[in-house]
């Protein structure tokens, strides 16, 4: 047992992890940025229902929704490539495998986050961009400074949510040989033959962050609900009564 | 690098994914029951706020939420190839590592996860639920039992629908992280013909074809029937029917 875990080696392996936390951190980052812009465009195209685009994009979501995040970056790792070439000629592949990690992600959090963003964006009465229009703002100005502030604080909860669950799902690039935390710990257990230590770290180093990430997120959402009693329950009320 | 998708190879991998649609079900559903008892368990336990184990379910609900699968999967695979062995020899039995399939471990780890969620879930729905029906229960004479049977649960089932469908779905994706430890399910039955055409590509197509017709055909069904047990609450249909309007 002395020799099948030993705190030395956990000790060791610390700092070698925690420098890998950062791929961790940018897959996130680019997936929650582009996914929240890519899932507005569909929400609106949804909501516009804007004919062919409107199909395509449930499609897209339908797909997203119903097939593993696994296959999704195996798909996009092998196809992608087949893909470019076949249409672009671009040869990608000298191309980084973090590359496809983010595209996959980022078409992933996209449609995820189009269902929330379209039901958040839904929950605001017509009434708001009626009353926008009929001071003279253009549709997009009504959008971005009626609609979508009042909406934001609607899909918070959920935002979060997603965002943590990212946090999880990205442990799965190490698969396609991408080296964050646990494609380190493979490099390490094949150097060493000793990897259980990396896996304990790794799971800590996950529970640590997904505790500071809710306990920030549920912060900011009591300081954003602070004054307004329940916004989402109201709005929903007014929705369906309308 | 051949160009275009080669649909034999598509069609066999296809195939052969679907012999192995059996074990995806056994890792879905048998964690999901799992999940159902004993999560509901641990969901009363911290809604009649039973003194210390309250605090440590809540307690390790909430760190082992913070554990990705695959590193809890890797985790427990690592300690059952290691360990089974000298456990087995303990309890006087010849059985070897090799003679078990790995797809024990998977079901541990899966029914674990499932048990935390579905924990939460279920606790979450038990509260939406009036005090005053229990107390109502109460002053005409019921037990906890009775209340909890006959007037708690029936009013909890549409809740807690719309969430379960999300994990039955999730549950049967999060599947295929098996492929780490090398247990035969879909993702991995699809590649079995690439082995030696080396159409890895089809077989991931495959296995993501498989994947989508399975997942939209159950959350179909699992909708049906959220829509079919919400009738008796009003507020319920009428949110469900501006959501379809707007679908």
């Amino acid at each position: 047992m002395i020799d099948f875990f030993s705190w030395q080696r956990l000790a060791d392996n610390f700092p070698k992890l925690l420098i890998y936390l950062p791929v961790t951190f940018g897959i996130v980052g680019i997936a929650a940025a582009a996914g929240i812009l890519l899932g507005m465009l569909i929400a609106v195209v949804c909501i516009r229902r804007v004919p062919v685009l409107n199909q395509i994009c449930t499609v897209f979501i339908s797909f997203m929704r119903g097939t593993p995040m696994l296959v999704q970056m195996l798909v996009a790792y092998y196809g992608i490539p087949l893909l470019l070439e076949l249409l672009f000629g671009v040869d990608s592949r000298r191309w980084p495998k973090i590359v496809f990690v983010y595209i996959t992600f980022a078409l992933n959090q996209g449609a995820f986050l189009s269902e929330l963003l379209r039901s958040s964006i839904l929950a605001i009465p017509q009434g708001q961009t009626e009353a926008g229009l009929s001071v003279g703002l253009t549709p997009f100005r009504t959008f971005r400074r009626i609609v979508m502030p009042q909406a934001a604080r609607i899909a918070l909860p959920g935002l979060s949510l997603d965002v943590v669950g990212l946090f999880q799902e990205t442990s799965l690039v190490y698969m396609v040989g991408v080296i964050d935390v646990l494609g380190r710990a493979q490099t390490i257990a094949a150097q060493t033959g000793h990897v259980l230590e990396c896996y304990i770290l790794i799971a800590v180093f996950f529970v640590v962050i997904s505790l500071l990430l809710r306990s920030a997120f549920s912060g900011f959402e009591e300081k954003l609900t602070y004054g307004s009693r329940e916004p989402a329950a109201e709005d929903a009320d007014e929705h369906s009564a309308a | 690098m051949q160009m275009n998708i080669q649909l034999p190879d598509l069609i066999a991998s296809l195939n052969s994914g679907f012999r192995y649609l059996p074990t995806t079900f056994i890792l879905s559903f048998v964690p999901l029951s799992a999940g159902l008892v004993f999560g509901t368990l641990i969901a009363l336990v911290q809604v009649f706020k039973v003194p210390v184990l309250r605090k440590i379910f809540a307690v390790f609900v909430s760190i082992y939420s913070g554990i990705p699968s695959v590193v809890a999967l890797l985790i427990y695979n690592l300690l059952y190839i290691t360990q089974f062995n000298k456990i087995a020899a303990f309890f006087g039995s010849s059985l070897t590592v090799r003679e078990v399939s790995p797809i024990y471990v998977a079901l541990f780890t899966f029914s674990l996860s499932s048990i935390v969620l579905m924990s939460e879930t279920i606790r979450g729905a038990l509260l939406s639920i009036d005090k005053g029906q229990f107390e109502a229960g109460y002053s005409v004479g019921l037990t906890t039992r009775q209340i909890l049977r006959r007037i708690v649960l029936p009013q909890v089932v549409p809740v807690i629908l719309p969430p379960l469908t999300n994990h039955v779905v999730g549950s049967i994706k999060n599947t295929s992280i098996v492929m780490t430890i090398g247990v035969m399910d879909v993702l991995n039955g699809a590649i079995v013909p690439a082995e030696t055409t080396y159409r890895f590509l089809e077989g991931y197509i495959a296995s993501a074809l498989i994947y989508w017709a399975v997942n939209a055909l159950l959350e179909f069904l699992l909708r049906r029937l959220e829509t079919h047990t919400g009738k008796f609450r009003n507020t319920e249909c009428t949110d469900s029917a501006t959501e379809y309007k707007n679908d």
